[in-house]
């Protein structure tokens, strides 16, 4: 059975050889003339976004301001602050959006190695998964739907990973008092600086507070993360070097000023047990 | 006309041009090797569509060039490496050009890589024999990304900073590799020179040889295989011949013209 599908590919594909040399064209100039003109359209539009991209910077078009296409260059990397949008070019946007998901800490290993690891494995296997011969789309029903599912989730979650809203820090440091209401610490003044610096930090640009800030990479919600009585100095120690907990994702935020700093942030996650 | 009428002068001159062309073919057979792929046969119904991967092959040779070009500017050292990007950005004569075409010559060379392989999945083109081929374009896929990966740090800039150090964060939650991953691409414990020296190797040695081999042996297989024709195409070439049917049993037994017949 096995021999005879085997028969017959070969069989076309001896066909197929004989078709083209009876009836095909040469390659120079037939095709290669549709060839060149794609290409010069190619680099054409190249170039046409290079021009973009840098004549819409307002000003001398030197600044770090964004034009159409976003900025030439943002502040020079500075290792020293948390104030951090992680987001990589928009070709990996639904991975980063598959990363809001799958939450920490259970699933997110899914998202961040299991689909994309099973995607490639499938995309390799793919020509092994489909042995028929028939290349018609119509008479391949199992690979249409699945290209149409492919193509609509990328989309979906390219979309949504574009715009997907980080947090400002300015504007997330005015819900600092609500939250001090809500969740009962407005009189211990180390949680309330924790929370201002929690807020200007970045942390929310992974983490949410009492609706607040966005899910990113899995980071879970911080509402309530008190709940567990671990105490001040097990936050502390977790934000100044999270790795030593097993936690690979969130970076070191050993660097926040200073030991009272990182202080103050681990009273104020301590007391986050949720609104009241 | 028989070669006897052209003149003397004329055969010498012939001779002489031809001669640095028959001295290359003698001594590699090169000239037979573009002459077979410029004129080699390609089914009559090859379309727009089957110009994504000579497009995709361009946007290559574009990145190729810029980044040859912007490595004569760039310096791969984290107190530099930023002044360097705002010299070649704002200061090197069309540098804005060459720094824009790769950074977006980037967006649009992935982009081809998903219309190309598209293309190919429509026509069913990954099929007998094409399957290891398909198999290297998934590869070039792969490492296509992957130098949008390492690209993207080199700027030093605070977007190109914090992307990274999730990314390789991300690489380190793997089973089993990830630490060992995230480890080799940071070049240490924290993100610093040896990160970005690293990332620069990579980008512009490591994966950019291992993807001019990889397109070489791709191209090699389409040449050497052929290039499907439209599925659709009334004369696909390779296509099952049906036997004309005798006139008077048409639209009675015969089923219609290749309905059901696999192209």
């Amino acid at each position: 059975m096995a021999s005879r599908a085997l028969d017959e590919r070969r069989a076309q594909f001896q066909r197929y050889k004989e078709d083209v040399k009876e009836r095909g064209k040469p390659f120079y100039p037939y095709a290669m003339f549709h060839d060149t003109v794609m290409s010069l359209v190619v680099v054409s539009v190249i170039v046409g976004l290079a021009v973009i991209w840098k004549f819409t910077v307002p000003g001398d078009h030197t600044s770090t301001k964004p034009g159409l296409l976003g900025p030439l260059y943002t502040d020079k990397a500075d290792p020293g602050t948390t104030n951090f949008v992680p987001r990589p070019d928009w070709y990996f946007y639904f991975l980063f959006y598959l990363l809001r998901i799958f939450k920490w800490p259970e699933s997110v290993i899914l998202g961040t190695v299991g689909i994309p690891t099973i995607l490639l494995m499938i995309m390799l296997a793919l020509p092994f998964l489909d042995l028929r011969r028939e290349r018609r789309l119509l008479r391949r029903p199992v690979a249409i739907v699945a290209a149409i599912l492919t193509v609509l989730s990328m989309g979906v979650l390219t979309y949504k990973g574009a715009t997907a809203k980080e947090a400002l820090a300015s504007e997330v440091v005015q819900a600092v008092p609500t939250w001090a209401k809500r969740e009962g610490f407005s009189g211990n003044p180390q949680a309330v600086a924790g929370a201002k610096l929690f807020a200007q930090s970045g942390c929310t640009a992974c983490h949410t507070y009492l609706g607040t800030g966005s899910s990113n990479l899995g980071a879970p919600d911080l509402t309530a993360i008190g709940k567990g009585n671990q105490g001040a100095q097990f936050f502390s120690s977790y934000v100044s070097n999270p790795r030593q907990f097993g936690n690979k994702v969130m970076p070191v935020f050993g660097n926040l000023g200073s030991q009272q700093n990182i202080h103050n942030i681990g009273v104020f996650l301590s007391v986050s047990k949720g609104p009241k | 006309m028989p070669r006897s009428r052209k003149s003397a002068r004329r055969q010498r001159m012939e001779a002489a041009i031809n001669y640095p062309i028959e001295w290359l073919e003698e001594r590699s057979g090169l000239i037979g090797g573009v002459r077979y792929f410029l004129f080699r046969k390609v089914p009559s119904d090859t379309n727009w569509m089957q110009t994504l991967g000579s497009a995709t092959l361009t946007a290559f040779i574009v990145q190729a060039v810029t980044g040859a070009i912007l490595a004569m500017y760039y310096k791969p050292d984290p107190n530099s490496a930023y002044q360097s990007i705002q010299h070649i950005t704002n200061d090197v004569w069309l540098g804005w050009l060459v720094r824009g075409m790769h950074r977006w010559g980037a967006s649009v060379f992935i982009i081809l890589m998903f219309f190309h392989m598209a293309r190919v999945f429509l026509f069913g083109a990954y099929k007998y024999p094409r399957e290891l081929n398909w198999i290297v374009g998934v590869l070039l896929l792969a490492l296509g990304m992957l130098e949008g990966f390492t690209g993207y740090l080199l700027p030093w800039d605070q977007t190109a900073y914090w992307a990274t150090v999730v990314g390789i964060n991300i690489n380190g939650t793997a089973p089993f590799l990830g630490p060992f991953l995230a480890q080799f691409l940071r070049g240490g414990a924290e993100i610093g020179p040896d990160t970005l020296a690293r990332f620069y190797s990579i980008h512009m040695l490591l994966i950019p040889g291992a993807l001019i081999g990889l397109i070489g042996l791709h191209l090699y297989l389409v040449v050497r295989l052929g290039v499907t024709s439209p599925p659709w195409s009334k004369e696909a070439a390779g296509a099952e011949r049906v036997e004309k049917p005798k006139r008077g049993r048409r639209g009675l037994l015969m089923p219609g013209a290749r309905g059901g017949i696999p192209r």
